[in-house]
C-alpha cells in the first residue's frame, strides 16, 4: 500500500520533470488565475472589513418619555433593549449629557451662553445610544425598541441609513460573487490546460491499460502531477500578493485614505496563502481527474 | 489454451470483421495467423486481448470467457496475455528498464523480484546494455526487443505479436522471430504471431492459420505448402 503510494508520488514527480514544458504551462495558467483570485480576495476581504466598520458605527438613539425618567423605569427599559435580538451595546445618556453635547457642539461663545440660559428648562430627553451587530437588522431593532413602553421615539437616521446598509450589503455580495466566478473560471482554464497535457499522453494511458494496469493505477500518477502543478502554480501568487500587501500595508500605515483600517498582514496572509494553495491543489486534482477519466472511459 | 467457438464480430459501422470462426490453440504452441489487410486478424487479437467483445460465440482463454469479462476485470486478465505491436508502443518518457519494470509494477511485484526479472528478460532479448536509455535512442529492432521483454516480464502464458516485423528489414525480422522461438522454447509461452509477411513463415515454418474476409481459409500444421 505505502510502497505503491510512494511509487505513484515518485511517478508524479517524474511525470512533471519529463513533461516539464506542459507542466510549466499548466502551472502558469494556475498562477495567473490564482493571482486574479488572490487580488480579488484581498480587495473583497478589506471591503467587507470596511463595510463592517461603517456598519458597526451606525447607532440608534432611543429617546425616553418624560414620565419614565425615574431610576426604576430606566433600568427596566435598558434591560428590555438589551434583550432585543441584534443589539450589541447600550449606553445611557442623561438629558443633561444631551444638553451639554448640544451646547458644546456650537463653537460660538455667544450662542453657547444663550443656550445655557435654558438649562433649567432642559427640553432634551434621557436617551439610550444603541449599537447593532448587523446593519441589516437596523429596521427590526428600531421597530422592537420603539414598542418598549417608556420609549418616546427611536431615531435611526432615516431612509439614508437604510440605503447605506443596502449599499454595503450589495458591495459584499458583489465581492463574494466575483471571487466565486473567478474560482470557476480558474477551474475551467486549468482543466483545459491539463486536458491538453493529458491529451498528448493518451497513447501512454492506452499502453498502461494494455499491460494490465487498473484504472486507479493509471490515474494515480496523473493526479499527483495535477496536485504538483496546482501547488507550484499557487506559490508565485502567494509570494506576489503576500509581498505586495505587506509592502502596501506598511507604506499606507495600515489605513486606506487615512480613514478605513486595512486588515493586518498577519494572520490574514497566512490564511490567504492556505486558501490559494488549497485552491491550486484542488483545481489541479479536479482538472487531472476529469481529463484522465475521459480516456479511461473510452476503452474497455 | 485458446478456444474460439463460432465467433462473429460486426462493428457498429456495419463492417463484418469475423464470420462464425472456430479454432483451438494448445498451450506452448507457436502459431502464425496470416491474411491480407482487413481480413479480420486484428479483430481476432482484440477479442483475445479483451479489447472487443464478440457479437456471438465464445472466446475462451485459459478457461476464461473473455467476452463475458466485467470491465473492471479486464486489466487483471491482460496480465496473463503479453501483446507486442508493430509500432512497439513503448512509453517514450521511460527508460528501457522502466518500460519493462512498469508491467511488473502494475501487478505489485516485490522490488527485488522485479529488478531480477527485468534484468533477466532484457538479457534474454539481448538489450541488457541499453537499460538506461530512452526508446527514441534505440533502433526499430531494439525497440521491438524491449517491447517483447515487457510483454513477457510477467511470464504470461500467451504472447500475441501483431505484425512484430512490420517495420523491420528482413535481417532484423529474422532475429525477432528467432527471439520469439527462443521464448516459446525457454519460457514455454504460447506464441501467436499475426503477420502478412509470408517470407517469415517460409523461413520459420510453424502451424499457420489463414484468414480472409472474416473466414478461416486454411489451418496448416508446420506451415504446409506456404
Amino acid at each position: 500500500m505505502f510502497r505503491r503510494l510512494g511509487r505513484h508520488i515518485k511517478e508524479g514527480f517524474l511525470g512533471v520533470g519529463r513533461h516539464f514544458g506542459m507542466a510549466l504551462s499548466s502551472s502558469t495558467a494556475v498562477a495567473i488565475t490564482l493571482t486574479l483570485i488572490g487580488v480579488f480576495m484581498v480587495l473583497t476581504y478589506n471591503l467587507v472589513l470596511t463595510t463592517n466598520t461603517i456598519e458597526s458605527s451606525i447607532s440608534l438613539s432611543a429617546l425616553i418619555d418624560y414620565d419614565s425618567e425615574d431610576q426604576v423605569n430606566l433600568q427596566r427599559i435598558e434591560g428590555k433593549i438589551k434583550e432585543v435580538n441584534g443589539v450589541s451595546s447600550v449606553t445611557y445618556h442623561s438629558k443633561e449629557d444631551e444638553f451639554d453635547f448640544y451646547v458644546n457642539s456650537n463653537t460660538d461663545p455667544e450662542l453657547q451662553e444663550f443656550y445655557e440660559a435654558y438649562r433649567d428648562e432642559n427640553p432634551f430627553r434621557d436617551a439610550y445610544i444603541i449599537t447593532i451587530s448587523d446593519g441589516t437588522m437596523l429596521q427590526e431593532v428600531t421597530r422592537q425598541v420603539e414598542a418598549i413602553p417608556g420609549v418616546y421615539q427611536v431615531y435611526d437616521g432615516g431612509a439614508n441609513t437604510y440605503k447605506l446598509v443596502d449599499v454595503l450589503e450589495n458591495i459584499r455580495l458583489f465581492g463574494g460573487i466575483l471571487v466565486v466566478a473567478l474560482a470557476a473560471l480558474a477551474i475551467y482554464l486549468v482543466y483545459n490546460t491539463i486536458h491538453i497535457t493529458i491529451d498528448n499522453r493518451k497513447d501512454e494511458i492506452w499502453i498502461m491499460r494494455n499491460v494490465g494496469a487498473k484504472n486507479g493505477y493509471v490515474r494515480a500518477p496523473f493526479l499527483v502531477e495535477g496536485i504538483i502543478i496546482g501547488l507550484f502554480g499557487s506559490i508565485v501568487p502567494i509570494l506576489i500578493i503576500g509581498g505586495l500587501y505587506y509592502y502596501l500595508y506598511n507604506a499606507l500605515q495600515g489605513t486606506l485614505f487615512g480613514t478605513f483600517a486595512l486588515a493586518a498582514p498577519f494572520p490574514f496572509l497566512y490564511y490567504l496563502a492556505a486558501v490559494l494553495a488549497g485552491t491550486g491543489i484542488l483545481v489541479g486534482f479536479i482538472g487531472s481527474y476529469i481529463s484522465v477519466c475521459k480516456y479511461l472511459r473510452i476503452r474497455r | 489454451m485458446i478456444k474460439i467457438e463460432n465467433v462473429s464480430k460486426t462493428y457498429k459501422n456495419g463492417t463484418h470483421a469475423l464470420s462464425n470462426i472456430s479454432l483451438e490453440i494448445k498451450d506452448g504452441e507457436f502459431v502464425y495467423i496470416i491474411g491480407p489487410t482487413g481480413s479480420g486478424k486484428s479483430t481476432l487479437i482484440k477479442l483475445l486481448n479483451g479489447e472487443e467483445v464478440p457479437n456471438s460465440g465464445t472466446v475462451l482463454v485459459n478457461d476464461i470467457n473473455v467476452g463475458k469479462l466485467r470491465h473492471s476485470k479486464v486489466p487483471v486478465y491482460r496480465r496473463n496475455i503479453g501483446v507486442v505491436f508493430q509500432d512497439y508502443r513503448l512509453l517514450p518518457r521511460k527508460t528501457v528498464f522502466e518500460n519493462v519494470a512498469y508491467a511488473m509494477e502494475v501487478v505489485d511485484a516485490p522490488r527485488d523480484t522485479l529488478r531480477k526479472r527485468v534484468r533477466e528478460v532484457l538479457k534474454l532479448v539481448d538489450v541488457a546494455d541499453k537499460s538506461n536509455v530512452f526508446p527514441a535512442e534505440l533502433s526499430g529492432g531494439q525497440q521491438q526487443r524491449v517491447a517483447i521483454a515487457r510483454a513477457i516480464a510477467n511470464k504470461p502464458s500467451i504472447l500475441i505479436a501483431d505484425e512484430p516485423t512490420g517495420n523491420l528489414d528482413p535481417k532484423k525480422s529474422d532475429e525477432i522471430i528467432r527471439l520469439l522461438e527462443k521464448i516459446n522454447q525457454e519460457e514455454k509461452t504460447t506464441i501467436l504471431i499475426v503477420t502478412h509477411d509470408i517470407e517469415i513463415v517460409r523461413h520459420h515454418p510453424k502451424r499457420t492459420i489463414a484468414i480472409d474476409s472474416g473466414h478461416i481459409t486454411a489451418d496448416l500444421a508446420g506451415g504446409g505448402s506456404i
